[in-house]
């Protein structure tokens, strides 16, 4: 605590005004001391209106009270919740929304709202109370103690997870929340929830497992789906949250037929035939999060089998049917229309089912055009958003991801047999995307032609057929060579690095592609060119490295039909030329680059801008499978030997970083390891202790036993039993002792009650009598001073009345002992008499027991008496009390007479501060320990 | 795919006992030779039929490891049938029986359905336990027992399955409020009017085999 001390030391407030500590410490003294429960409450109170701008202070010195409070206090519910309130801005990071932020100690640390957290979280059983209190019904407990934890969660979440995680029923309890009829609960507990299971993929499960999905999923259909308010947000938050990166989640989702729960979401047109106002931003929200929940069980970073599972799910429940609606809806918000491309792309993505029926969609356009040529056209288009155009190329991919039967589809379209004039086809749109005059175009053309031939022998093949007619009366060209004229013509950067990516990937494990690409004698040395420059920019450096891999693939595939550029001649140019070095180098530029890391990453095309168009997913991992084969290529014989060293030295680099990447993580599963072994080491060896103890008192248990075993055998006619007899009657004589001796106490005691009580009554007398003369302001606090000693003195008799209760309780219970042992000890003396036979020492045992039970009876009888004094004792501090009443009757009167002093009386709520400031208006001298003397004071005059 | 109940179980036992094995070998008929430990809890889900109802039965499978005991107990309430694994061919596991009875017993509903299970039958000449034993103590402290190998396959259909069926027999009974769903039961959807579908993809076949 010593961290927030200097905080703390703030100067005295002007005028005599107490400080917020002083403030805060007497609040906190009430609380603890006082008896009466609407005494605490109004203290509590007054700690949670202090609690924002005295936040440090109370936060300092009332964490405990507080939550003592909540311990103690918890059957009236509205102390609890000033409590809870308290707590709630004490631990909260959120800035105040009061206007009078200028009072705001403006030096408080930052984290303020996460160290007291960590204070309050440091002990489990502060997180458990809290999950207790939602048992409680009452609004005022329950609310402020779901914000209690949300702000916990807040601030410490790690901590408090495993707080949560480690108390039994934790999660029930917050889960059964969400059945709670009071809006506003229920909402806040979505948020609560989501909170608790954010990255805790335990907590995720729990959650599950509690039926949360059926549970969110019936409130959004309640809700109105998508049309409903920011609970609809909010559950479907806590969804995504529950089954992101979840696959055991993802799998009980799905098992649990929770996607045909989905399928709904998307029906727009019965949702609204308002369409009119039909998309307020909360839809389109809500809506975004419906695409994203989708996305969660079907993005390709989940485990392979099940997307699958899932993907012929929302096939079969017409989910991707619905999603194919929007599609081609007219009216929808290009972001969702973007989303809605992006959740059909992973949807369909590597099913062939699913894709031939997204080929099937037809747009209602007239005529009728298939969905994928609609898509293509926004894609080619510069006027579409580019986050659409992106999501069209992703989605395009996607369907032509595995799929060989819409390769050539797509393929076919291209070629010269199938043209209609008439009909806008793939092919079409592709060829005007490649060759258009925006470089942006050209590349998403590029690339997503690349994915139509990719990995596809036969389609690469097919497209070597396609000619261009390029302008009238010139012959038609080659696709292959008019792209490589493109390159040639040296376009902008994007034109190049896309089609550069699209002629690598087309001359891959095609013999047949490179021969006509070798065909055109401009071509190599266009490449030799390019490679041997000195490179300018990072721009540059790519399409250099981009040549550099393209030509070694000119050799890798090389049919060696062409005499100019078979394999050796094309090596002894690229080493005369370019030099293995420097091809070496070109080449390792590439996946340096940060956007081919980037876009290494996973197939979704999430350029943020279209600057950053570069590297296609699927080339990359061409590049990184064929990059050492296509340098091997190049190499000479000789060459290659030391090349292979080159490269080695190259890779050696990165090879390092991942090998010492591979130990981290073996270190740190092996620290896993470890520290798990010596979680288990520690439980068993606190297990073992357990159990050692608990031989050890077996042992003891036994030696007992056996001690006594002994004992009873040799008791059969043995003095040792006498003796122990006589030891037990010894004690009981000195018990009786200390009873004697103990009423003897009780009884001085109770004489000097009664000669306290007669000082009183003398001194109650006096001071009414001088009540009644002193009608003086200044001699009014005589008055105060001696009822506030009567008071102390009527306190003293009644903790001192309280002492005798126990005394006499605690008397009696000793003689009821006594009583007990004298019966037993009867009756072992009766067993024993006959086994023993021995009647003197019987007789003698007899007397004792009877002198003992008269002793007994004497003491009982002394308690009664004592009783009887007590009671009298309590009739007497009757009438004290009553006659202290009346005084204080006569000092009403003597109060309504002076204005100023009632107004000073009368409020028990005003500070004590303004209450000596008014003593002072009146002249009165008030010393500070007279202070909480006064309160008392004034809660008696109130209690009147 | 409907289903007239639908079943909660949860598999207990210490770690290395076969748990995630059984699972496995009911849900996927297949065996997995090398110890993947269990983290936390892992989901799985079949279809079977009793009494010509279909019946779905979604397991959750914890890990038996100690530092993992505070997350599986939030799995015992909820539950309506538990797996009780022991490994035949180490007795500290069957003598850990009483612990985790224990605590099943004290976090789950009273009407929760055990199934002692002897697993690594198939390893008769490693065996440290007797069969008898395991009868024995399923009597004493009634449970239903079987030995089972999540090897060979041998029982695992039919542990599954009896616990199944004793879960069944007891809502005949009338002992489960199976509108409470806190019992880890709950009741297939009504036959509600099938969704419409794309194409021509009819509603399948309902065959035992799981999604
Ligand atoms: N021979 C044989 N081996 C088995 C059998 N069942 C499981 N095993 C082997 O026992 C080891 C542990 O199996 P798991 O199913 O992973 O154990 P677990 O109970 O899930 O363990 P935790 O997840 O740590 O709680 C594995 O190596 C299995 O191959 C069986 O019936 N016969
Ligand atoms: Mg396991």
């Amino acid at each position: 605590m010593d961290y927030f001390r200097k905080y703390l030391s703030t100067p005295q407030g002007t005028a005599g005004q107490p400080t917020g500590v002083e403030t805060v410490e007497r609040l906190v003294d009430r609380v603890q001391s006082s008896t009466l429960l609407d005494d605490r409450r109004d203290a509590v109170r007054a700690l949670k209106a202090m609690s924002k701008k005295f936040r440090l202070e109370v936060g300092t010195q009332a964490m405990d009270v507080l939550v003592q409070t909540l311990e103690t206090d918890r059957s009236d519910s509205e102390i609890t919740g000033y409590a809870l309130d308290a707590l709630c801005n004490v631990l909260s990071n959120e800035p105040l929304d009061d206007d009078d932020e200028s009072n705001m100690p403006a030096n408080l640390p930052g984290d303020l709202g996460a160290q007291f957290t960590e204070i309050f979280t440091k002990k489990h059983e502060n997180v458990s109370l809290l999950l207790s209190l939602l048992e409680e019904y009452d609004f005022h407990v329950r609310w402020p103690t779901v914000k209690l934890l949300t702000i916990l969660l807040t601030n410490k979440g790690k901590d408090l997870q495993e707080a949560i995680l480690v108390s039994p029923m934790g999660v029930s309890k917050l889960m059964d929340l969400l059945s709670d009829s009071r809006e506003i609960i229920r909402n806040d507990a979505l948020l609560l929830l989501t909170q608790l299971t954010k990255g805790n993929t335990n907590l995720q499960k729990i959650v599950a497992f509690e039926n949360a999905f059926e549970r969110l999923l019936d409130i959004v259909r309640d809700e109105g789906n998508s049309d409903g308010g920011i609970v609809v947000e909010d559950c479907l938050l806590l969804l995504t949250t529950l089954l992101k990166n979840n696959s055991s989640n993802q799998n009980f989702f799905r098992e649990s037929s929770y996607i045909q729960r989905l399928t709904p979401y998307f029906d727009l047109d019965s949702q609204h035939t308002h369409s009119q106002a039909g998309w307020s931003a909360q839809k389109v929200t809500n809506l975004h999060l419906m695409l994203q929940l989708v996305r969660c069980l079907v993005s390709p970073n989940t485990p392979q089998q099940q997307v699958t599972a899932c993907q012929r799910t929302m096939f079969q429940c017409g989910l991707l049917k619905q999603l194919c609606t929007i599609l081609m809806a007219s009216g929808v918000p290009a972001d969702v229309l973007t989303e809605t491309i992006n959740t059909v792309a992973e949807v369909i993505r590597g099913n062939l089912q699913n894709q031939e029926y997204f080929a099937s969609v037809m747009a209602p356009s007239n005529p009728p055009r298939p969905a994928i040529v609609v898509l293509l056209m926004s894609m080619v288009n510069e006027k579409q958003p580019f986050p659409l155009r992106c999501a069209v190329l992703y989605c395009f991919q996607s369907f032509l991801y595995k799929n060989e039967v819409g390769q050539s589809q797509i393929v076919t379209t291209l070629l010269p047999t199938s043209s209609d004039a008439n009909q806008i086809t793939a092919g079409q749109l592709l060829c005007g995307g490649l060759f258009s005059a925006d470089s942006l175009s050209n590349w998403f053309a590029a690339v997503a032609m690349l994915h139509a031939i990719q990995d596809n022998g036969t389609q690469k093949e097919q497209l070597l057929r396609v000619q261009l007619a390029t302008s009238i009366g010139s012959p038609p060209v080659s696709l292959l060579q008019q792209c490589c004229n493109i390159l040639a013509q040296g376009g902008r950067f994007q034109t190049r690095v896309g089609l550069l990516q699209l002629l690598c990937a087309w001359m891959i494990d095609s013999p047949i592609t490179v021969a006509h690409f070798l065909a055109n004698t401009a071509n190599v040395p266009y490449l030799i060119t390019q490679v041997s420059a000195s490179d300018s920019d990072e721009n540059e450096s790519i399409v250099q490295g981009l040549c550099a891999f393209l030509l070694g693939i000119t050799v890798l595939y090389n049919d060696e039909q062409n005499e100019t550029f078979n394999k050796s001649s094309l090596r002894q140019i690229i080493e005369k030329r370019i030099g293995l070095e420097t091809f070496t180098e070109k080449l390792s530029q590439v996946p340096k680059n940060e956007s081919y890391t980037k876009a290494a990453k996973k197939p979704h095309v999430s350029y943020k801008q279209s600057s950053e168009v570069t590297f296609d997913y699927e080339f990359t991992r061409i590049f990184k499978a064929l990059e050492v084969d296509a340098l091997d290529a190049v190499s000479t014989d000789a060459g290659r030997k030391e090349n292979k060293a080159k490269l080695a030295n190259l890779q050696q680099h990165e090879l390092v970083v991942n090998q010492y990447k591979d130990i981290i993580q073996e270190q740190d599963q092996r620290l896993n390891d470890l520290q798990q072994q010596f979680l288990e080491l520690q439980s068993k060896h606190s297990m073992s202790g357990e159990e050692i103890r608990q031989l050890k008192d077996q042992v003891q248990q036994l030696k007992d036993q056996n001690s006594l075993l002994k004992v009873q055998k040799g008791a059969q006619s043995n003095p040792a039993a006498d003796a122990r007899k006589d030891e037990e009657i010894r004690s009981l004589q000195d018990q009786l002792e200390k009873m004697r001796l103990d009423n003897a106490n009780k009884d001085s005691a109770i004489e000097k009650l009664k000669t306290d009580v007669t000082v009183l009554e003398a001194r109650v007398v006096n001071s009414s009598e001088e009540d009644k003369e002193n009608i003086v302001p200044s001699e009014s606090e005589i008055l105060q001073n001696t009822i506030s000693r009567l008071q102390s003195d009527l306190q003293e008799l009644r903790t001192s009345a309280a002492e005798k209760d126990n005394e006499i309780s605690r008397l009696s219970v000793q003689n009821n002992e006594a009583e007990g042992q004298i019966q037993s000890l009867k009756q072992r003396l009766e067993s024993n008499a006959e086994t023993q036979a021995d009647p003197a020492q019987l007789a003698k045992l007899m007397e004792e027991k009877m002198t003992l039970q008269e002793r007994v009876k004497k003491s009982n009888e002394e308690n009664l008496k004592l009783l009887d004094k007590f009671n009298k004792m309590e009739e007497e501090k009757n009438s004290v009390v009553s006659e202290k009443e009346g005084v204080l009757e006569e000092l009403d009167t003597l109060k309504k007479e002076q204005e100023d002093l009632l107004v000073l009386l009368a409020d028990q709520d005003t500070k004590i501060a303004n209450y000596k400031k008014l003593l002072k208006e009146n002249n009165i001298p008030v010393e500070d320990d007279d202070d909480d003397e006064d309160d008392d004071l004034d809660d008696d005059l109130d209690d009147d | 795919m409907s289903y007239a109940y639908l079943f909660k179980y949860i598999i207990i036992g210490d770690t290395g006992v076969g748990k995630s094995c059984l699972l496995l070998q009911f849900t996927d008929k297949r065996f997995q030779p090398v110890h993947d430990l269990t983290i936390g809890v892992e989901f799985g889900a079949r279809m079977i039929t009793i009494d010509g109802k279909q019946i779905k039965l979604q397991i959750w499978d914890t890990a038996g490891q100690e530092s993992f005991r505070s997350i599986t107990r939030s799995y015992y309430r909820g539950a309506a049938g538990a797996l009780l694994v022991y490994d035949i061919t180490r007795r500290d596991t069957f003598n850990h029986l009483t612990t985790w009875l224990e605590d099943a017993r004290q976090h789950s509903n009273s009407n929760m359905v055990i199934m002692l299970i002897g697993n690594k039958s198939d390893l008769e000449a490693r065996r440290d336990v007797k069969k008898e034993e395991g009868e024995a103590f399923a009597r004493e402290h009634g449970l239903i027992f079987m030995e089972t190998s999540a090897k060979t396959a041998a029982n695992v259909e039919e542990a599954f399955i009896n616990t199944a069926k004793e879960i069944y027999q007891k809502i005949q009974d009338g002992v489960f409020d199976i509108n409470n769903e806190a019992n880890g039961i709950k009741i297939g959807p009504q036959h509600s009017p099938s969704p419409s579908l794309p194409s021509s993809s009819g509603g399948g076949a309902q065959g035992s085999g799981c999604c």
